[in-house]
């Protein structure tokens, strides 16, 4: 679809796994491991999208498991038995006294709790999001216990005439209902976090001292911290995590050592081509093109889950009211926002569309690479669940209703898959989110506003 | 000049004028008015325009949302509500809401507090800049370090928006190698930072040695422990922007003493200098140089800041960086709560190049211009072809000169609405058709006709405000109201639908006819009425703001009446119409400003404290000295509180 930027060598490469790998488990087994049953583990992540999409070519015609794709949903047709399109979910928290069309969606998208109308001086999303509910229990065994990527900065200054601060748009990850994880949109950094020690050639400064110096500057901390005020003190509290977070996963190094250990032959060999796709992109991209960045990231994501870096990532197209100049698809010339306000124009909407289509599409892309990968007795795809959202049904009138939500991969064997299901009007989308908590073993009796599991999901 | 003032600034100006009547009392008088003329709207379960004001129930309500209650003031004082469908509000109720709603607010200000302002993370380009004058060494903070979001005043550095994480504390911390890897790099730069060679053994030690028998600066540098003493208090009380105490060095000292005993297979002065690398690696870490706090001793009641967090607020307010030599010594001597020393410090600190910092970063956030700097094209490509990132960045650079020179040469804020000179290079020069301008840095030209003048012409504004494919004079007369009157209109009804994109209808109606249409709808009717003449006054600026006279065929016809009735033609008798407006423009400014040098919300209690401000313009010219000279001697910026919730340890 792309008009410019034509063939780089990356996609010539043909994209991940090409080349099988080693299923987990024989990656990891080290002769003396005697887990003879252990499961490999449940992988989650959430695509977000702004904006909302073509009300009408998205949900197919017909329920079950025998449907015909419609246009935004097309890019999922080699993958049609691994989706699932689940119709009628509401936030029903997104929409209350005070409420704008599109911060008050977004920022509980995996909270589905009420966030407070303010301009900053007291966030809230109105509870833990779901993803890092998921990473307090999976990401114990993890080198991370979550990543957040995005493709674009925060978005800065506040929306006075909602009185909200823009930054509610840019975050869907709550580590905390007053905390935002921080998003990663360089994929040059966020590769570096992750791998940049096991690409050959590249000498990785050893730092004997960091735990040192951490301590150091943690005790400062905490002798600070008794003459500070309540709420300085709170904030100081964030810094504080940081430390420890980190200190704890230089000191580990049992799980370092796992780490290295799962970095086979086959991930090498990924990690060198990524890696060189994103010099690539840094250099002769300079940084516009966008359908290279997002597979960029898109990579890294899939790397982390193959090498098990982590377990839970999530990961935003765009921020909300996100207007992204989109003139780089055939037949569409203009900006995500303003044509998501289509009035019903036949045009527009089919501008709309094309948009959508595109996301749709980069999900795609990351489906077909986590299922090249062989984990286990099936792929790694099976291992997974992956969401796409939008906050938005039709941005044009900002509809909460029927959001657009896509469930990929099987979850462990947990998920059903291949299925158009429609769960009747207004169903708590927090349902969804209480089904994939109790699909990997979490056992929580609620999560947001949920009032039961959606158990036509299940296998 | 005579300036007039609002009855509203007026009666906080004049206190006892009110003192001697009683105030009317707000559940007898002033909420029966509300019930009978405001609340049929503004409810509680449907609040039009997300105002509610059958919230407030007691007046102790009212005190706590004081600023929402000067905006309700200030609708019903221009008559903007009750709207013009519904019956106006009678003489005797037009004056006992005002008075009423004036007095209870003003009796809440009689008892002054300056807020609380809470710790905040250095910005990215506070943290620029204070390691750029520290260590002299460049680092790219914005683009290494995960962005952050703005509250507030809208300003990025507001300490509820500034989150630390795991992430973040990674990338500081590879910050740190980085930037003691290059001071250390660069022999001349470390020998400023780490003065002393240690080196017992060589030439120097024996110098030292002897010379340690003449001066006390020599004394005991042979002694590695004391040498690194010595560093650690001429950095450390740098970079944490006070006096060391005696715990945080002695953590210091003993991750030297640490490294140091290690490194024993290293010779001197490798081993002493990488040891001291680590101690820098942990101050450009620690808290105490991450974040900007403000103690809190155990005080009752208001209390002056210390002359060090003084220095530090002045510093990062106008300069974006920590305090220099001499205001640290100002601090060490206790002067920094004087209010003429802080007036020669503002002058010094204005009349210092250091200053454009400020003025770029306030500039270009208050503008909101930054996504002029962001790779992705701003406009099509095709019908706009040409606005790269090197002409955005360039127009982006304008708006930080331009606002740098109304604040240190003509001295005058009102340059910013209308002016007859810009800040422009050839490039920019180019861009906008003006001849004869060969010179590539930024110089100000004089402009020839009234076709630009001020932030309005400025193709960073105009672009900022305008969509891929046209301009949107919606977005420009809002974004007029908000960032040049500081009037926010409400929201858009949650259903309501924007405006059309297709072309053939824009060709056949125009823009203008389509907004028409858009208006004569009654619930959009009394919010546009307002924004969209402002920003068809603008439509002789295409989407990227160059000048043109036609759309393709049709004549741009960029004239209109504003909601308050004056009639103008094109950008620049729209301008002539705002330049009227000072008392909106200098109390925007006012608040914009306090907000970014505080870093924090401003809050109602800041009333008294805006009105000086705003005063500080008017009675002087708009001109920004006094202005910032009162900023600094302030109430909130010179005194604290501590946080009403009790700590928790």
């Amino acid at each position: 679809m792309a008009k410019k930027w034509q063939i780089s060598r990356r996609r010539m490469l043909q994209g991940v796994g090409a080349t099988i790998a080693l299923p987990f488990l024989e990656a990891m087994g080290k002769p003396f491991v005697s887990v003879p049953f252990k499961k490999s583990p449940v992988r989650t992540a959430f695509l977000f999208m702004p904006n909302g999409v073509h009300p009408e070519h998205w949900t197919p015609s017909s329920y079950g498991s025998n449907f015909d794709l419609t246009r935004q949903l097309a890019p999922l047709a080699k993958l049609k038995k691994d989706v699932s399109i689940l119709g009628n979910l509401m936030n029903h928290n997104s929409i209350f006294q005070g409420a704008d069309g599109h911060y008050a969606k977004s920022a509980s998208l995996l909270t589905c709790m009420p966030i407070k109308q303010t301009i900053g001086d007291n966030l809230s999303s109105g509870g833990v999001s779901v993803d890092q509910v998921i990473a307090s229990y999976q990401g114990r065994d993890t080198l991370f216990p979550s990543l957040e990527y995005g493709l674009d900065r925060i978005t800065t200054g506040v929306d006075i005439n909602v009185g909200f601060t823009r930054l509610y748009g840019s975050s869907i990850s709550w580590k905390t209902p007053n905390q935002p994880m921080t998003k990663e949109i360089d994929p040059k950094l966020a590769f570096d976090r992750l791998f940049k020690p096991y690409i050959p050639g590249v000498k990785v400064k050893e730092d004997l001292w960091k735990k040192s110096i951490l301590d150091a500057v943690m005790e400062d901390a905490n002798s600070l911290k008794k003459n500070l005020g309540r709420s300085d003190q709170d904030k100081l509290s964030e810094y504080l995590e940081s430390i420890r977070s980190v200190e704890k996963r230089i000191s580990n190094e049992e799980k370092r050592e796992k780490f290295s250990g799962n970095i086979t032959a086959d991930i090498k060999k990924e990690l060198i081509r990524v890696n060189q796709n994103i010099n690539e992109y840094e250099e002769v991209y300079g940084g516009v093109d966008i359908t290279e960045k997002t597979r960029l990231m898109l990579d890294i994501m899939t790397l982390a889950f193959w090498s098990d870096a982590s377990r839970v990532s999530t990961f935003m197209f765009g921020n909300s009211v996100g207007n992204r100049n989109f003139s780089f698809l055939e037949g569409v010339s203009g900006n995500h926002h303003s044509i998501s306000h289509h009035m019903n124009k036949p045009q527009l909407m089919e501008e709309y569309l094309r948009i959508a289509t595109w996301h749709v599409e980069q999900y795609a892309y990351f489906l077909q690479n986590l299922k090249n990968i062989k984990e286990g007795d099936g792929t790694l795809l099976d291992q997974s669940m992956i969401v796409f959202a939008s906050d938005l049904r039709d941005g044009n009138r900002h509809a909460p209703r029927d959001l657009p939500i896509l469930l990929g991969g099987k979850g462990g064997g947990k998920i059903k898959g291949g299925q158009n299901l429609d769960f009747g009007k207004e169903t708590p989308l927090a349902n969804l989110y209480l089904t994939m908590l109790q699909a990997q073993d979490i056992n929580l009796k609620q999560f947001g506003d949920s009032t039961r599991t959606l158990n036509s999901i299940l296998a | 000049m005579i300036k007039k003032i609002s009855p509203v600034i007026f009666l906080l100006l004049l206190p006892y004028l009110s003192q001697g009547k009683d105030t009317l009392s707000y559940e007898t008088h002033v909420r029966p008015i509300l019930e009978k003329k405001c609340i049929k709207c503004h409810n509680t379960n449907s609040p039009k325009g997300g105002v509610n004001i059958d919230n407030y129930k007691e007046q102790a309500r009212v005190i706590e949302n004081g600023a929402f209650w000067l905006k309700v003031m200030d609708q019903i004082e221009t008559r903007a509500m009750p709207p013009k469908t519904e019956p106006a509000l009678s003489m005797k109720d037009y004056t006992d809401l005002i008075e009423g709603i004036d007095g209870i607010l003003q009796k809440s200000l009689e008892k002054k507090t300056p807020g609380h302002v809470i710790i905040r993370r250095l910005s990215h380009a506070e943290y620029h800049y204070t390691v750029l004058d520290l260590f002299g060494v460049s680092f790219d903070a914005k683009n290494y370090f995960p962005s952050d979001g703005s509250g507030g005043g809208g300003f990025d550095n507001q300490g509820k928006t500034l989150f630390f994480t795991p992430l973040k504390l990674e990338r500081y911390y590879d910050a740190a190698e980085i930037i003691v890897d290059s001071l250390y790099s660069d022999d001349d730069r470390w020998e400023q930072i780490v003065p002393f060679t240690f080196n017992p053994t060589g030439l120097t030690g024996i110098k030292n040695w002897i010379l340690s028998f003449f001066s006390t600066k020599y004394k005991g540098l042979n002694d590695p422990q004391i040498a690194a003493e010595r560093v650690i208090n001429q950095v450390g009380s740098k970079a944490y922007r006070r006096f060391l105490k005696g715990e945080e060095k002695g953590r210091l000292l003993e991750l030297f003493g640490q490294v140091y005993a290690e490194n024993e297979n290293l010779s001197n002065p490798s081993r002493f200098n990488t040891s001291i690398a680590q101690v820098l690696k942990g101050i450009l870490v620690s808290p105490n140089f991450l974040y900007k706090i403000e103690e809190e001793p155990d005080k009752e009641g208001p209390y002056p800041l210390s002359h060090f967090e003084v220095a530090s607020r002045m510093s990062y307010f106008l300069w974006c960086s920590a305090p220099d030599q001499e205001l640290y010594d100002l601090a060490y001597k206790g002067l920094l709560q004087d209010s003429s020393v802080l007036a020669g410090q503002v002058k010094r600190m204005l009349a210092d190049p250091k200053s454009k910092r400020f003025a770029e970063n306030f500039a270009s956030q208050w503008l909101g211009i930054e996504k002029l700097i962001d790779p992705q094209p701003m406009v099509e490509e095709s019908l706009y072809p040409g606005f790269d990132l090197e002409l955005r960045t360039a127009l982006y650079k304008e708006a930080g000169e331009f606002f740098y020179y109304a604040l240190t040469k003509s001295k005058n804020f009102l340059d910013l609405v209308n002016s007859d000179y810009s800040i422009l290079n050839r490039k920019l020069a180019k861009f906008y058709n003006i001849e004869g301008v060969e010179h590539d840095d930024f110089r100000k030209v004089t402009f020839a006709d009234n076709k630009r003048g001020g932030v309005l012409g400025m193709g960073s504004v105009l672009a900022s405000t305008s969509i891929s494919t046209r301009t949107s004079p919606v977005l420009r007369g809002k974004w007029v109201m908000e960032q040049i009157l500081g009037i926010s209109p409400p929201p858009p009804p949650p259903e309501v639908s924007a405006l059309t994109e297709d072309p053939s209808i824009h060709e056949e109606l125009g823009l203008r006819k389509i907004l028409e249409l858009h208006r004569s709808s009654p619930e959009c009717q009394s919010c546009h009425e307002k924004m969209d003449p402002l920003g068809l006054g603008l439509e002789n600026y295409d989407p990227t703001g160059q000048w043109r006279e036609t759309y393709e065929k049709v004549a741009v016809d960029a004239s209109g009446v504003t909601s308050e009735g004056e009639r103008f033609n094109g950008p620049y008798e729209l301008r002539m119409i705002l330049m009227q407006k000072e008392e909106r423009i200098a109390r925007n400014l006012s608040t914009k400003i306090l907000s970014y040098a505080l870093g924090r919300s401003i809050l109602f209690t800041d009333e008294p404290a805006l009105v000086k401000l705003e005063n500080a313009l008017l009675e002087n010219n708009f001109n920004p000295e006094p202005f910032m000279i009162e900023l600094v001697n302030s109430y909130p910026f010179l005194l604290k509180i501590n946080d009403f919730e009790k700590k928790s340890i």
